[in-house]
């Protein structure tokens, strides 16, 4: 999977890079809009990720663009000014999804995942890690092609678990991912583990290896290392 | 006071003295044709006496008349040579007042005999005439005073037209629009003057609008990027298998920090955008189904808590208001229930068409008036992490929507009402 990250704060586009490539995505890095510009036209990306701030220039430009172009790669914007009108305009031009900084590089690569999985209408759609396999589609999940029960929250976890696979996820990540913005306030994340525990358990009983990790006072780490 | 009060009340101050003196010039020049016209009289009548006496003297009998106008007796005084005529006043003991006379008086020698005349001439008349010219200028005054109201209302609501025009424009003008804002030239120079003034006025607060929103837009984004490095670099760190213990603890309580410094910044620009009236809508939307909305998506920390929650919906609660508004007024009302409550403790909505009254049980005191709705003034006994701009950001909506919002606490319940004005 090939991704270009326009973005002209050099120590973000770091980051972002750094932390996509662990996830396995090959990634290719552009620092104004004239650059990023020239790389959609030149090549074939499945994800472009777009600041809207760029020097010589508007990041929307370059989703206009890629329209333009009929483009089939995901677009995913994030912008510093986090303006209702910069979210609509985006997502109106076609962007797949918004996202506002601060946010999580484990966040952005979920939502990266989603959108490649979304756009890949002929490949493979499950999602395989080890013998857990997730059909995005029905929302259904097998291990060892046994069928799991799980609730729409337990399944988000997974999903987010897997997309994230060997990263340590903080408590404060998991929570704005499954519940939402409005779970920044929150004082305490206990809550999360009652459902982490209940997926764990399904996940084992199912036959599965246990891959939830606790990092005490952290966090959670989904890995078969 | 009106303009209008004013300038008649002016108008008449000046016209006290004005009258005063123009009537007590009326009053000399009358007096002075009437004394004039009254010693003619005594002149022509002591012409007349003295033929008399004249006639009388040639028949030889002397003459002597005594009756309260006229005098007329013989006396040893020299004869003077001609009439003293004077003003004289006589108290009359019947009729208990003053009785004022003009009075003619001449000693003159007929035929031998000196006689001593005098006539007098009641000046009643002259009182008259006093009476009559207050009365005329207290009728004349009275017809001023309403020429002056009805001319004044005329004229002033003719002239003032244009700026009532202007000042209506003024009164509905809103922020965002004042671009669009034009005040017309009328045929009054000052007005002209005034609407100019107006308009770039109107111009220029436009300006400085845009610059703030603009401003606020661009501080959001020079202080979140550096957030959002400081935040990414942390969470590549954490990866570092290698790291112990301690080192975690320290990167998630700079996790924790950055984070408690990005929600403080949405705040203060959320309530900059509120003040700059970038949420203005025509748009009306339920509070009832936001609520139902965020205790939906709160359930996870009231079943935390094991709060139990009691909903009256009465009705729907309509409000215009933006929809990220009404979010945030919700999310702020209802979190402050849940994180202030106890464990095991309750949570009572009630919503009628015009009230949305949220009640919580909590274990901690009354909040201080003083430091209610203000902003970076929240109690630190709560032990809570909090930025002190909840209930600020909440007061703001309130007031920046036609909302009233009042708190108080009773029989341990901490409640918020929401009224509509």
């Amino acid at each position: 999977m090939k991704i270009l990250v326009i973005e002209d704060e050099k120590a973000l586009q770091e980051s972002i890079i750094k932390y996509l490539e662990h996830q396995g995505f090959v990634c290719e890095a552009a620092n104004d809009f004239l650059a990023g510009k020239e790389k959609v036209t030149n090549y074939l990306y499945d994800c472009i990720v777009i600041d809207v701030g760029l020097p010589f220039g508007n990041g929307l430009d370059i989703v206009k663009e890629l329209k333009f172009m009929e483009s089939k790669a995901g677009i995913i914007i994030i912008s510093a000014k986090n303006t209702l009108d910069d979210k609509l305009n985006g997502l109106d031009l076609g962007a797949d999804d918004y996202l506002s900084k601060p946010f999580y590089l484990s966040e952005l690569t979920a939502r990266i995942n989603a959108i490649i999985r979304r756009r890949n209408f002929d490949g493979n759609k499950a999602i395989v890690f080890n013998e857990i396999r997730l059909e995005a589609e029905a929302q259904r999940v097998t291990v060892n092609y046994k069928p799991v029960n799980l609730t729409d929250k337990e399944y988000g976890l997974l999903e987010y678990f897997i997309a994230n696979q060997r990263r340590l996820l903080t408590k404060a990540a998991i929570a704005e991912h499954i519940w939402g913005d409005e779970y920044l306030h929150a004082s305490n994340y206990d809550f999360i583990y009652t459902h982490i525990k209940n997926l764990r358990k399904k996940l084992v009983d199912a036959g599965s290896n246990d891959y939830i990790k606790t990092a005490h006072g952290s966090g959670y780490r989904f890995t078969d290392l | 006071m009106k303009l209008l009060t004013k300038t008649t009340i002016y108008f008449l101050l000046a016209m006290i003295p004005l009258l005063s003196v123009a009537g007590f010039y009326l009053f000399k020049q009358f007096s002075k044709k009437i004394n004039f016209r009254s010693d003619k009289e005594l002149l022509s009548e002591e012409v007349t006496w003295a033929q008399y006496l004249q006639n009388e003297a040639d028949n030889g009998l002397s003459f002597i008349l005594k009756t309260p106008d006229i005098f007329i007796a013989p006396t040893g005084q020299a004869a003077s040579e001609a009439p003293a005529i004077t003003d004289v006043n006589e108290f009359n003991t019947k009729e208990h007042h003053t009785v004022f006379y003009r009075q003619l008086s001449q000693i003159i020698t007929v035929s031998g005999i000196t006689y001593q005349i005098i006539i007098r001439q009641s000046q009643e008349q002259k009182a008259a005439l006093v009476a009559d010219i207050t009365k005329t200028m207290l009728s004349v005054f009275a017809g001023l005073f309403a020429a002056t109201l009805i001319f004044n209302w005329a004229i002033s609501k003719r002239l003032w037209k244009p700026f009532g025009q202007s000042l209506k424009k003024i009164r509905n003008a809103e922020l965002q629009k004042m671009e669009n804002l034009h005040f017309e030239d009328t045929s009054t120079k000052e007005f002209n003057e005034l609407n100019a003034s107006l308009n770039f006025m109107a111009g220029k607060i436009y300006k400085d609008y845009v610059n703030m929103k603009e401003f606020t837009e661009n501080a959001a984004h020079e202080m979140q990027t550096p957030v959002a490095i400081a935040q990414s670099k942390l969470e590549l760190l954490l990866q570092d298998t290698n790291l112990k213990d301690e080192q975690v603890q320290s990167i998630m309580e700079a996790i924790t920090a950055l984070n408690r410094l990005k929600i403080l910044h949405e705040g203060l620009l959320l309530l900059a955008k509120i003040e700059n009236n970038q949420y203005s809508t025509t748009k009306e939307i339920n509070l009832t189904k936001v609520t139902q909305k965020y205790l939906q998506l709160f359930n996870e920390f009231i079943k935390d808590k094991q709060l139990s929650v009691t909903v009256n919906y009465e009705t729907d609660f309509i409000v215009k208001l933006h929809p990220t508004l009404a979010d945030s007024l919700i999310t702020n009302l209802l979190g402050n229930a849940i994180k202030y409550n106890l464990t095991g403790g309750s949570i009572r909505i009630d919503i009628s068409a015009t009230k949305y009254l949220i009640s919580n049980t909590s274990s901690f005191d009354e909040i201080p008036k003083e430091r209610l709705f203000k902003r970076m003034a929240a109690s630190k006994q709560s032990g809570e992490t909090s930025n002190g701009l909840g209930l600020a950001i909440v007061k703001k909506i309130t007031e920046a929507n036609n909302l009233h919002i009042t708190y108080r606490v009773s029989d341990g319940w901490h409640q918020f009402e929401i009224e509509k004005l």
